[in-house]
């Protein structure tokens, strides 16, 4: 059930196929994507691909005609086109296609799939008149495999007045098939019951699934099991700042394609402008993505303590600027390191980001609104922040976001009130809006829509904001919601009610290999929760997929384009 | 790695890893102390290019250090990575189906196209010198079609006046304008329709995956259609007779439709003609590239049971290994700088930027393999050291044989308290036969492989024979680097030797 494995499964059997010679790969820009995730550039050179093409490039020249050109791309009308031009002015010698099915858009209505590909395929055998093509497969490899556990399907905003976007439905449903497929699993399917977008993408799933049956004819030993999630249930998380290292470069820094952008920090070297943060091929980072903020500064630390050993050299190491300076005294240390030099630069980023904004103290707070019930405690502090002229803005609204869900049907609460505060400082329309935003995608309200009674309502209020138990570390009280519903699964009691089968049938055993996937996004906190888990269940499998993977930033804009377009319930009495 | 107190940059020496401030000290410095192998500081010395500098002066000091990064951070370890392995997901293939129709459609395309190639070829055979003969002829061999009807050109879509003539295509009869038909000249003709050319159809071309019998039939079609084909042309077009006859002595006037599908073939004919010299290049490194990683393979394990003292392989045999696997590097090391500049000082057709980045990246990728592969080699002890190593290893050997007689004697000692009660409380037991000897397997008892032939010691001379023959299979796998087979059949050869000698003696006192 390893997803890293299992693509590269897929990439080696293309390159394989096409036997020895030196090869170019042509893709589109999601399966480059899906490779770059995968490989490094020397270990693409064992599989002889020296070089790599986008379809979509407009440059025609004259081409290699040694070359084995390898065409992986996604079967869109669009890469259809381009492969067809290519093939009637071929330039290189041979073609293998290799592509993935059941996502021409279609097949939307009905899911012919072997029609529409049978289509497509005639289309290119009939351009293809230089007999250029060798082979034409369809592999399962549309997915973004971030690490063994976690997939993204790369959509930021899936939803459109808090019902799917017909096109990103029709993604998300190849994405997940894709997904078995490449692992051999035919799941039972459950899904939130409150989410009419899990429940319609669960439909959509068992639909593939029984007109597909062929395919999905595995011998299964385990019992897998597809959880379809909605994030509107836990709308917390991700509005969190995060202290682990993976969460928290996400956070602050942003990774897109295992790739963080630094070319904003002033005075970076050229080689550091973009770094590649991947756990395939970094060592440094695979040993400490799970680790918080603190452990990662004594690590580097020690490292720093052991050359200076070897070099006999003697220079403090104490803070993080002393890490920099290190670094910038002894060139060797960077050579010798490798990576790790790189995660000091990126370590001291963090670390300036966390001062320059006082993200301990917006943490602190936020934990304690997640965490704990005090009501008028927590009012006055987010008060004495949102007057604080060092909290950045986006902060501040995150901090009343927060209160506003928390409180938002208690009788005493002020949301109005530190509406107009934030609006006193000055803060733009759009960020005050967000307040309402939230409270239409996942407030008491929304909720109550669904078929819930009041007592239930409360109970899942108090999921989402319990209470402080044997937690040491202030910052990181929080646990996601994901991690109650998972152990509830894992011990076979989760609720039928809130989490029906789709279907009679049910599973008489409990589950093995758990496939969660979240609507609207999932986070690196919950990925963490889901390989804490695999680590305290050996036996269990479980591995998490999201539309993306958010941090605040992203969150936020989901949230806007979710709820745009709704008529609102909530009104600013004061306007 | 240990040594290794101060760690310092610049140009150092691999194998004692101190620093020499310059190239030319550095290479001294190899004479002076390393000459025992000079054909490793031959190809040492031309791994120090520039090019090299950066990177062995990184692999060399990291060795020193970059072995602690994982001892104190070695914390980790996904979960993941113990799930149990898994098998390739779901595929599906939709091969046959592609050709399927590709086959039809190109059929269709060839049918056409053998039929112009034999007409051309009718037209080239006995072509009239005189333009009103000449025209006869070829509208014998290609009926034209009758150009009353045709108002507009069929390519262009343009009508025909005084300015925009008609036009007759050679090889199909049809009617076209000027601009919609070109010139293939006699010369060309020839040799399209040569009959190497004509026979390379079915032997070359990619579609040879289908019967060469279909092909055949094919052609056929061409055959029976072209005989079939009314042979007496309608008179007209005197017009278009006159215009052509101007400038066609050396040419036929044929329309793009039938230039193209001429065009294609010519273009699939070329393709397998065509393998640049890169080709060659890149297939002689990656076999080099592969004989290295089996060597290496193959040095490795002998390197570890030297180091252990053991006596299975021969230094010497690991030394000239170590040699080999240095003297690939060196080819790959040439072949992919050779690929990295290749035609790059060619003026009038210079590589365009793809193809120098393909060379390119092949250079990288071949410096990688040397950096990865070859230059994490780790040298051999010295025959002293090997010596010492060896000795260590007996007395290492010594100590637990001792140390099991021991336990043994321990062990039997309890025993025989044990069978002492034992007897005591069960009288009528009959006594065990004790001390049973240690079944020791005594050498010629051992293996060898299947092809040498039972020991007859009946005779001496097969003996002999045998010897010489297993001489020669060291010889031969020596040869092969199959280091493995050397051990084995080593230890074959001297178990037959002393088998030879037990028999020589026992000979010589019979006698
Ligand atoms: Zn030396
Ligand atoms: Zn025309
Ligand atoms: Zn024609």
């Amino acid at each position: 059930m390893n997803l890293i494995t299992a693509l590269k499964f897929y990439i080696t059997r293309m390159t394989e196929e096409s036997g020895p010679g030196m090869k170019v790969l042509l893709m589109d820009k999601q399966t480059t994507s899906i490779v770059s995730l995968l490989y490094s550039q020397s270990e693409i050179f064992l599989k002889e691909v020296y070089l790599f093409e986008r379809i979509d490039a407009n440059v025609r020249n004259e081409g290699l005609k040694h070359l084995k050109c390898i065409v992986f791309i996604r079967p869109t009308k669009e890469n259809i086109e381009y492969l067809c031009n290519e093939l009637r002015y071929p330039k290189y010698g041979t073609y293998y296609i290799c592509k993935y099915y059941f996502n021409n858009f279609q097949t939307l209505r009905n899911f012919k799939i072997n029609i529409i590909a049978k289509a497509d395929i005639k289309l290119l055998a009939e351009s293809d008149e230089q007999e250029v093509v060798r082979e034409v497969h369809e592999y399962y490899a549309d997915y973004l495999a971030i690490s063994p556990h976690l997939f993204s399907l790369g959509i930021n905003t899936c939803s459109q007045g808090l019902l799917w976007n017909p096109v990103h439905l029709h993604r998300t449903v190849s994405g997940l098939i894709s997904v078995l497929l490449s692992i051999k699993k035919c799941p039972y399917i459950r899904y939130q019951n409150s989410s009419e977008m899990a429940k319609r993408l669960a439909e959509k799933i068992r639909e593939v699934l029984s007109k597909e049956s062929n395919s999905f004819e595995f011998k299964q030993d385990s019992c897998p099991i597809l959880l379809i999630v909605d994030r509107r249930d836990d709308p917390v998380t991700p509005l969190l700042n995060q202290w682990t290292y993976q969460a928290m470069v996400h956070e602050l820094l942003t990774i897109n394609n295992n790739r963080v952008n630094l070319s904003h920090v002033k005075g970076i070297s050229k080689e550091l402008r973009e770094v590649v943060l991947s756990a395939e091929h970094d060592e440094f980072y695979a040993n400490n993505l799970y680790l918080n903020f603190g452990e990662i500064g004594q690590t580097i630390k020690e490292l720093m303590d052991e050359f200076q050993k070897k070099a006999k050299k003697h220079q403090k190491v104490e803070s993080i600027a002393d890490m920099k300076n290190f670094v910038e005294t002894y060139p060797l240390f960077k050579k010798l390191s490798g990576t790790v030099s790189k995660h000091v630069t990126v370590v001291g980023e963090l670390s300036s980001l966390v001062e320059k904004h006082h993200l301990l103290q917006v943490s602190e707070l936020e934990q304690e609104l997640s965490c704990q019930s005090d009501h008028s405690m927590q009012l006055q502090k987010i008060k004495e922040l949102i007057n604080n002229q060092q909290i950045r803005e986006i902060d501040a609204v995150r901090l009343v976001m927060l209160y506003a869900l928390h409180y938002e049907k208690y009788a005493n609460n002020d949301i109005n009130g530190l509406l107009n505060l934030l609006k006193n400082r000055g803060v733009s329309d759009k960020y005050v809006k967000l307040v309402y935003n939230i409270l239409e995608y996942s407030g008491i309200n929304a909720r109550q829509s669904n078929l819930f009674d009041r007592e239930a309502v409360a109970k899942i209020t108090k999921k989402l904001f319990k209470g402080l138990s044997g937690v040491d570390n202030i910052y990181t009280q929080h646990t996601p919601l994901l991690n109650e519903t998972l152990e509830d699964l894992i011990k076979g009691k989760l609720s039928l009610q809130t989490f029906p089968y789709l279907g009679s049938t049910m599973m008489s055993k409990k589950p093995q290999d758990i496939i969660v996937f979240m609507i609207g996004g999932t986070t690196y906190e919950e990925s963490l929760t889901v390989h804490n888990l695999n680590k305290q269940n050996p036996g269990i499998k479980i591995i998490l997929g999201g539309t993306t993977i958010h941090n605040s930033a992203s969150f936020l804009e989901e949230i806007q384009h979710a709820t745009s377009g709704i008529l609102t319930k909530y009104k600013n009495n004061n306007n | 790695m240990a040594g290794s107190e101060e760690v310092l940059e610049g140009f150092l020496c691999p194998i004692c890893v101190t620093d020499f401030k310059a190239p030319i000290q550095l290479t001294k410095h190899f004479e002076d102390f390393h000459n025992d192998d000079p054909e490793i500081l031959k190809s040492l010395k031309d791994l120090f290019g520039k090019a090299k500098k950066k990177i062995l002066k990184q692999d060399e000091i990291s060795y020193s250090f970059a072995n602690s990064i994982p001892s104190t951070t070695r914390l980790q370890r996904s979960p993941e990575s113990n799930w149990e392995p898994q098998e390739i997901g779901m595929m599906r293939s939709h091969t046959k189906y592609f050709k399927e129709i590709r086959n039809m459609r190109l059929e269709r395309y060839s049918t056409e196209t053998n039929k112009l190639l034999i007409r051309l070829d009718k037209l080239l055979n006995n072509l009239p010198t005189d333009p009103v003969d000449r025209k006869v002829h070829e509208r014998t061999i290609v009926p034209w079609i009758d150009d009353k009807d045709v108002k507009l050109c069929p390519i262009c879509a343009k009508s025909f006046h005084v300015a925009r003539r008609k036009h007759h295509c050679r090889l199909c009869g049809a009617v076209m304008c000027h601009n919609c038909t070109i010139f293939l000249s006699l010369q060309d003709a020839k040799k399209m329709t040569s009959p190497v050319s004509v026979q390379d159809d079915s032997a070359v071309s990619p579609t040879s995956e289908r019967p060469i019998s279909e092909r055949i039939v094919r052609a056929g079609i061409g055959l029976t259609k072209l005989a079939r084909s009314p042979s007496s042309g309608s008179l007209n077009s005197v017009l278009s007779l006159v215009n052509d006859s101007t400038g066609s002595e050396q040419h036929f006037r044929i329309c793009t439709h039938c230039a193209n599908l001429l065009d294609a073939r010519e273009k699939q004919k070329a393709k397998h003609f065509d393998k640049p010299i890169v080709c060659q290049f890149y297939e002689k490194m990656r076999a080099y590239m592969k004989e290295a990683s089996q060597h290496v393979k193959m040095y490795n394990k002998m390197w570890e049971s030297l180091n252990e003292g053991e006596s299975t392989y021969n230094l010497e045999d690991a030394q000239a290994l170590r040699i080999k696997i240095a003297k690939l590097g060196e080819n790959i090391d040439l072949i992919s700088k050779r690929i990295s500049v290749l035609g790059t000082r060619c003026v009038e057709n210079p590589p365009q930027d793809q193809e120098l980045r393909l060379h390119h990246m092949v250079r990288v990728s071949a410096m990688i393999f040397l950096k990865e592969e070859l230059l994490s080699v780790q040298a051999l002890p010295s025959e002293e050291r090997y010596a010492e190593l060896q000795k260590e290893r007996q007395r290492r050997i010594e100590a637990r044989i001792a140390y099991e007689r021991q336990l043994e004697e321990e062990q039997r000692e309890r025993s025989k308290e044990q069978r002492r009660k034992e007897t005591w409380n069960l009288e009528i037991r009959p006594i065990m036969k004790e001390n049973q000897p240690n079944v020791v397997l005594d050498q010629s008892q051992g293996w060898g492989p299947s092809s040498v032939a039972p020991i007859m010691p009946s005779s001496m001379d097969p003996i002999i024979e045998q010897m010489s023959n297993l001489r020669a299979y060291i010889k031969q796998a020596r040869a092969d680097c199959r280091y493995d087979e050397v051990a084995t059949l080593e230890s074959n050869l001297k178990e037959l030797q002393s088998v030879y000698f037990t028999m020589k003696q026992s000979n010589n006192s019979d006698g």
